[in-house]
């Protein structure tokens, strides 16, 4: 692999390759270039896993002739996938190594566990929502119940916006959270359920269920579940599995093929933009 | 902390007091709520409404200022039930039959008197705790800035050794430091009566060590605090003023009292990110560089010791802040040279015990708690483990004092200061934050309903508070966050600047910090 | 194209959780935790994941200003350096060393901070050294 890593960057195939390398014992994401094609030895594949394909994004609105390799797990080629959908990124700038992510073998599709099964303890069993639980066991809680737990859960929100922050296919330039006229700001507790609801809504067709929001939810609150819940309502009515392919269109979701054009979006950087 | 924060996971019982952590400190909040959902217990006890609240198994409003009354109330209930830990007493700590006799008087009916708490809460909390070890003690500027704040945070330690939780792995006393680098400031002698690692001034080894290494006498006499310098400013003895990356002029208590002083001096100097509200009557402004324009380590507030690293080139024509340091020290005739703060680092741990054991090389990414005192020792997580540092831990027999100012028919309303969970300090750095400036873009005052309906004001509505020393405008935000009787005002918003309702006049005697916590205040509507 | 992830250390509070600053051709474009750190382990609040804000934003100091006639005026390191330095030894001379004072900073780091407390008591000549922890 990594010869193959070193060939393309000496051979100009590509620019950069985004992979992971280690710095005092921690997994860092690097950008390994043809400058510094040495440092290729120190690739690793790290069980820790960071969103390369977002990185990806922000180089090519700075250069959108760049092309990039990555390291991709299944997950990553899925979020790949989407991007490719939304114009976030061109397919032909992009070459994939595949890497494998879990300790098991790579399961089906939207079955990727990376989390480590923690134990979860008996209180939030008993009050909140297992986070490996699988989405049939949430679905049959009673309405009265699924509210409480959920309720729960969304208590614990501090509204650290990290679930889409985080998230690969989360690129709008103005996010409805942040609007005050849908989900309002100032104190915490965040407005629940809508802060949550109104960002599982937005994944409709767009989240790839790599996990990631999950993982970096200070609060432990289990987001995957409900973005797989609205994915497989989006599934169910129009048959659309996202992160499949890299030709969907992004219209498609609405039964009838529509022809607008998206437009990359410049990624915002602090006070300037 | 004596602890770390990892470990608060694995108390029995978590006992939030004074520290509204979801907001100030929410990596530790995320600790907190997975102890408790591993099964550990969690009190709270605190003069308003927290969202930890809603997960705690007692949470309780005691009144501003009440914190020994409480505690002590807590200690009296564990002495007479016998769960108190008697082996860990004898053998650890003195003055125990002080503490004894003097927590005897703090009935459960006295306290209600005092705290408000009734007697059956006060009684399951002091149950929860007391009986679910280890208990993990967390507290932050509610606890401390009071005049009775040293008071305050020996309780804490007293209740947590009575029940034998310190040195413990999962228990402890934990104060949460509200500022990065609070603890690192410290430990670098930040103090005007020690010098690094705590070594004290008055000590003549101490400044015989220091003098040798510096090449410089040291002086003898213990310096000015802050809250000592304002008097000094407007006597006029103190006639310069150097201030580095901070922003007093909205963190300090009484501002008008404070803008007065700064007006006395002969000459200030400002080291800042931004033109800020301090640095804008400054008479030299020097351009800092920010944290990611430059290499250093910050120690958190379990003592951790961590490397920041070089991202960017320092913006425009700023600099770091050591070089600044550096050049200026060479001006004045003192040559201050380092290629790099690898090399002041190393200086100042050959110097300074706790942090002798440390090297850029070893502290990594993951960082090391001090005491670290040599090159092999693996760090310390916890704190007092089989002794306490002074040898036994020491019981303080407290009693219980009013606040400096408490509401009268003039000023009927408790006022008490705070963060909220957007913004940082002054707001020097957060408010120019699209995103968190997003989140809150001025200040408020919570009130609580029922307050506002007797002050005939709704959501929004501007309003006059006005203490002793000065009157202020906000805009209104009902919430039931906030006890009825009780109002709230954010520190971050230099167009509200809460500190001109609060008392300079009011620290503590001992750690000279401000009562920002309490202070009497009326409010009315604005009339146009 | 430069784009690396420099590891450092949020410093919106004490927790003191890890970040890492995304620097696309020495601009950062992005704060993310770091996944595998002790602290936060790869989770920020609100203030950490931007971080990096108030770093780019156009309010920055970004060169040395002095005060003449009331006014601020641009000025370059030499002269500002020189100036505070002149002050400084001029109120020494005149009031003794006690007549100034020293506030570091919990915003600044370690060896900054050593360097400040230094200044003041190897340098100045004085323990009147605080810092806004109090309040
Ligand atoms: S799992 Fe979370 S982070 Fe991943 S695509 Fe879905 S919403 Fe985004
Ligand atoms: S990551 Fe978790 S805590 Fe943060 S905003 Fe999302 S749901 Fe809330
Ligand atoms: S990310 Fe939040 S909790 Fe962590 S250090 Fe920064 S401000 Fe504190």
């Amino acid at each position: 692999m990594k010869e193959q890593i070193k060939s393309w960057l000496e051979q100009g195939t590509v620019d950069v390759f985004l992979g992971y390398r280690e710095v005092d014992h921690h997994p860092i994401p690097w950008c390994f270039t043809q400058e510094a094609i040495e440092e290729v030895d120190d690739l690793v594949v790290s069980p820790a896993r960071y969103s390369l394909e977002k990185i990806a994004t922000h180089m090519a609105a700075e250069d959108p002739d760049i092309r990039i390799g990555m390291l991709a797990r299944d997950c990553n080629n899925r979020a790949l996938n989407v991007l490719y959908v939304w114009n976030q990124l061109r397919p032909e700038q992009v070459v994939t190594v595949e890497a494998n992510c879990c300790p098991s073998p790579l399961k089906e599709h939207a079955d990727c566990s990376y989390l480590e099964p923690g134990t979860v303890g008996a209180y939030k069993k008993a009050v909140g929502i297992d986070n490996h639980l699988r989405l049939e066991a949430v679905e049959a809680y009673g309405p009265e119940e699924g509210r409480n737990r959920w309720m729960y859960e969304f208590q614990k929100c501090i509204k650290c916006y990290g679930c889409r922050n985080i998230c690969p296919v989360c690129f709008c330039r103005e996010c409805s959270l942040d609007h005050d006229d849908l989900v309002g700001t100032g104190p915490l507790l965040p407005d629940i359920p809508i802060f949550h609801l109104v960002r599982a809504v937005h994944m409709a067709g767009r989240c790839i269920d790599c996990g990631l929001c999950e993982d970096a939810c200070p609060m432990d609150i289990p987001l995957r579940l409900l973005y797989q819940k609205v994915n497989r309502i989006a599934m169910d009515l129009f048959d659309y599995r996202t992160g499949t392919s890299g030709d969907q269109p992004p219209f498609s979701i609405l039964g009838d093929r529509v022809t607008l054009e998206p437009k990359p979006i410049q990624p915002v950087t602090g006070a300037e933009a | 902390m004596t602890n770390s924060i990892a470990e608060i996971e694995d108390a029995g019982c978590v006992f939030i007091i004074g520290s509204n952590t979801t907001a100030c400190h929410p990596l530790i909040a995320r600790r907190v709520i997975r102890a408790k959902e591993k099964g550990a217990k969690l009190i709270v006890a605190d003069p308003r409404n927290i969202q930890l609240s809603r997960f705690a198994d007692v949470a309780v409003n005691h009144r501003l200022g009440s914190d020994v009354a409480l505690l002590n109330g807590m200690m009296h209930i564990i002495i007479k039930k016998g769960w108190h830990a008697e082996d860990y007493i004898a053998s650890r700590t003195e003055g125990y039959d002080a503490l004894e006799e003097m927590v005897s008087r703090f009935t459960p009916e006295k306290v209600q008197a005092i705290t408000g708490v009734d007697p059956g809460d006060l009684e399951e909390m002091t149950r929860l705790y007391a009986t679910n070890p280890p208990g993990s003690l967390l507290y932050a500027m509610g606890i401390t800035q009071h005049t009775t704040g040293v008071d305050n945070v020996k309780s804490c330690c007293n209740l947590a050794m009575l029940c034998g939780y310190v040195g413990v792995r999962g228990g402890g006393v934990n104060p949460l430091r509200g500022q990065n680098n609070v603890q690192g400031a410290c430990d670098m002698g930040g103090l005007p009566n020690v010098v690094t690692g705590y070594q004290p001034v008055a000590d003549e080894a101490v400044r015989e060590k220091f003098s040798k290494a510096w090449g410089a006498e040291l002086p003898a006499a213990t310096g000015l605090t802050i809250t000592d310098m304002i008097p000094a400013m407007l006597e006029g003895k103190l006639k310069g003023l150097y201030v580095i990356g901070e922003n007093p002029k909205l963190s300090d208590p009484d501002w008008n009292h404070f803008n007065h002083a700064l007006k006395r001096l002969d000459f200030l100097v400002v080291q800042e990110l931004f033109l800020s509200e301090t640095a804008q009557v400054a008479d030299v402004v020097l351009a800092g560089a920010s944290v990611a324009e430059k290499d250093g380590t910050f120690t958190n507030t379990e003592r951790r010791c961590m490397r920041i690293n070089k991202a960017i080139d320092p913006i425009g024509n700023s600099l770091a802040d050591w070089e600044i340091i550096c050049r200026l020290s060479t001006a004045m005739g003192y040559e201050m040279r380092y290629d790099n703060p690898e090399e002041i680092f190393d200086e100042m741990a050959g110097l300074t015990k706790s942090y002798a054991g440390m090297s850029y090389a070893r502290i990594g990414l993951d960082g090391l708690q001090w005491p670290c005192p040599d090159k092999d020792h693996p760090g310390t997580p916890y704190l007092h483990k089989d002794q306490f540092t002074r040898g036994k831990g020491m019981f303080f027999a407290l009693d219980y004092k009013d606040p400096a100012e408490l509401p009268d028919e003039e000023y009927p309303y408790f006022l008490t200061t705070g963060r909220m969970f957007a913004h940082f300090h002054t707001g020097t750095m957060t408010r120019i934050s699209p995103h968190l400036d997003v989140e809150q873009k001025t200040g408020y005052v919570d009130i609580h309903p029922e307050d506002a309906a007797k002050m005939e004001v709704r959501d929004g509505d501007m309003v006059v508070l006005s203490s002793r020393r000065g009157d202020i405008e906000a805009p209104v935000r009902l919430t039931r966050s906030v006890a009825p009787g009780t109002i709230f005002l954010p520190i971050h918003f230099g167009e509200v600047p809460t500190n001109v309702l609060t008392n300079a006049e009011a620290f503590d005697p001992l750690a000279k910090i401000p009562e920002f916590k309490v202070s009497a205040v009326k409010v009315h509507k604005l009339v146009l | 194209m430069e784009c690396k992830l420099v590891p450092s250390v949020c410093s919106y509070c004490g927790t003191g959780c890890g970040v890492l600053f995304e620097v696309i051709n020495n601009k950062i474009v992005g704060t993310l935790p770091m996944k595998t750190h002790p602290v936060n382990e790869g989770k920020l609040c609100i203030k950490g994941w931007n971080l990096h804000e108030h770093v780019n934003s156009i309010l920055r100091l970004k060169q040395p200003l002095v005060k003449t006639f009331g006014r601020f005026m641009k000025t370059d390191w030499d002269e500002a350096i020189q100036l505070t330095a002149d002050r400084f030894k001029e109120i020494i001379a005149k009031h003794g060393p006690d007549s100034i004072g020293v506030l570091v900073s919990a915003k600044i780091t370690n060896e900054e901070n050593y360097l400040a407390q230094k200044l003041a008591r190897a340098v100045i000549g004085t323990n009147n050294v605080d810092h806004c922890a109090r309040l």
